[in-house]
């Protein structure tokens, strides 16, 4: 276990909230997005593929704290692009602080070493930078197209926790991982002090660049389990223990897809995080407008078939969770245990 | 669509142009323009054009229309669809030859001591 108890607190009364309103969808985490601009140019990332004009431009700090506001999950994930290029990332991290907001920050970490020492950040409970890490040196810098970022990226791990940040680290697996050199992976992470790791597969949304690359479903699963099977006694995994159940192919469920609405220069992504069919200018369009049926597994649309990504799923994991007594305790029971 | 021109939109659409000649064919090169990672150069029945990143389009209203970022800079550019008689794909295709399999290629031929012209699709990636 490896999410403080006052995490926990504020996202199960929260779930627990929305259930007793009666709301069959409500976000949990909202992904925003200030800017697509990045100092990596990563294979796997659709993101930064876009003219200049478009990298250039960000969103103004007033737009991310009214979106964050518009939409009211309890957690806010800062991807990108690369957020510490964002000139306003230090007010962004003070302003969802003081709305007692649970932040993950994810990051490269190539900026992260001197904005800390820059004092841009203060820890805080509700603030983690979640590391991109996508595994051992040789695969991670593989993963971003650049050599070194691994040895920069732990570089800013040891001194964000020697500074008392909560610190995880968020891990893409494709296609081609070797499970032992992951399990290797886990421990160099352990002995870092990270906090947790969270996963996710690969998935060949659209408009990434690097199509073949990403897993199918079976595939998936197969990989996870081998990963994930007997666990080292001192992994921690930040993420719901259902949702590595889901992704070793022990559980089924269906997607949650405005479970982790997207937020960025474009407006509320539709519908999903990964998929770009559309924008909406405000958070209760997405809501009413988006046609759900039309995704996930059971909607037979080919693009969600073989997803099983965290932003559709982890949203799913959670709701079980909060759904009935069984699903309680059997999260109980996966915390406390093995995946 | 109608009026196609330029390399073969099977591997990038870049340099292609399309025609809106009926509803179909605009809703088609709509989409297209959509998928896009590239600018596009939309020109409109009173004789203007449109330079700039087609980010959204909706076609599930009584009135459809598409948006844009000018190149230029300034706020989102919203076109009816029945504004809209042609589009060109005037941008250059930020996907394009940015492959994982690319910077591999590179990465392998730079460990031998190969370098690869910068015009290499090879030299391109990540």
């Amino acid at each position: 276990m490896s999410v403080p108890l006052s995490q926990m607190w504020t996202v199960s009364t929260y779930v627990l909230g929305q259930k007793l309103r009666g709301r069959k969808r409500y976000p949990l985490v909202l992904m925003l997005e200030p800017l697509f601009r990045c100092n990596l140019a990563c294979a796997g990332c659709g993101k930064i593929q876009y003219p200049a004009h478009i990298l250039k431009r960000q969103l103004t700090l007033e737009q991310c704290l009214g979106a964050v506001d518009e939409c009211g999950a309890p957690m806010v994930s800062i991807p990108g692009g690369e957020p510490l290029m964002y000139p306003h990332i230090g007010g962004l991290v003070e302003e969802l602080v003081k709305r007692k907001k649970y932040i993950y920050l994810c990051t490269n970490a190539i900026l992260l070493k001197e904005k800390l020492e820059g004092g841009v950040f203060t820890p805080s409970k509700y603030l983690s930078f979640s590391v991109h890490m996508d595994g051992l040196r040789e695969e991670h810098d593989d993963s971003v197209c650049r050599e070194g970022v691994y040895d920069d990226a732990v570089a800013a791990i040891r001194e964000a926790v020697g500074r008392g940040f909560r610190v995880t680290t968020n891990t893409t697996v494709f296609d081609g991982t070797s499970p032992m050199r992951m399990r290797m992976f886990f421990e160099q992470m352990m002995d870092l002090g990270v906090e947790g790791m969270m996963l996710s597969p690969g998935y060949s949304y659209s408009k990434a660049p690097d199509q073949e690359h990403f897993l199918r479903r079976q595939k998936t699963q197969e990989l996870f389990s081998q990963m994930l099977s007997h666990p080292g006694k001192r992994w921690r995994f930040n993420q719901s223990p259902i949702f590595l159940q889901f992704l070793m192919g022990k559980r089924d469920f269906e997607c949650t897809p405005w479970g982790m609405p997207a937020y960025n220069i474009f407006g509320w992504q539709r519908p999903c995080y990964l998929l770009q069919e559309g924008y909406t200018a405000t958070f209760q369009d997405l809501m009413d407008t988006t046609r759900w049926e039309d995704y996930g597994r059971a909607s037979g649309n080919e693009k969600c078939q073989d997803c099983m990504v965290h932003c559709g799923y982890e949203s799913t994991a959670v709701d079980y969770t909060f759904s009935s007594w069984r699903g309680f305790r059997e999260t109980v029971t996966a915390t406390l245990g093995t995946p | 669509m109608a009026g196609g021109e330029g390399p073969s939109p099977a591997s990038s659409l870049e340099g292609f142009a399309a025609e809106a000649t009926d509803a179909a064919a605009l809703r088609e090169i709509v989409e297209k323009a959509f998928d896009y990672r590239g600018d596009v150069t939309v020109t409109t029945r009173d004789g203007g054009c449109q330079v700039g990143y087609l980010f959204n389009r909706n076609h599930d209203v009584p009135h459809p229309f598409l948006q844009m970022l000018p190149t230029a800079g300034g706020l989102p550019q919203s076109i009816l669809y029945a504004d809209v008689v042609s589009i060109a794909f005037t941008g250059r295709d930020t996907a394009s030859g940015k492959s994982y399999w690319a910077w591999r290629k590179r990465k392998e031929a730079e460990r031998a001591g190969v370098i690869l012209p910068p015009d290499s699709p090879s030299a391109s990636g990540g």
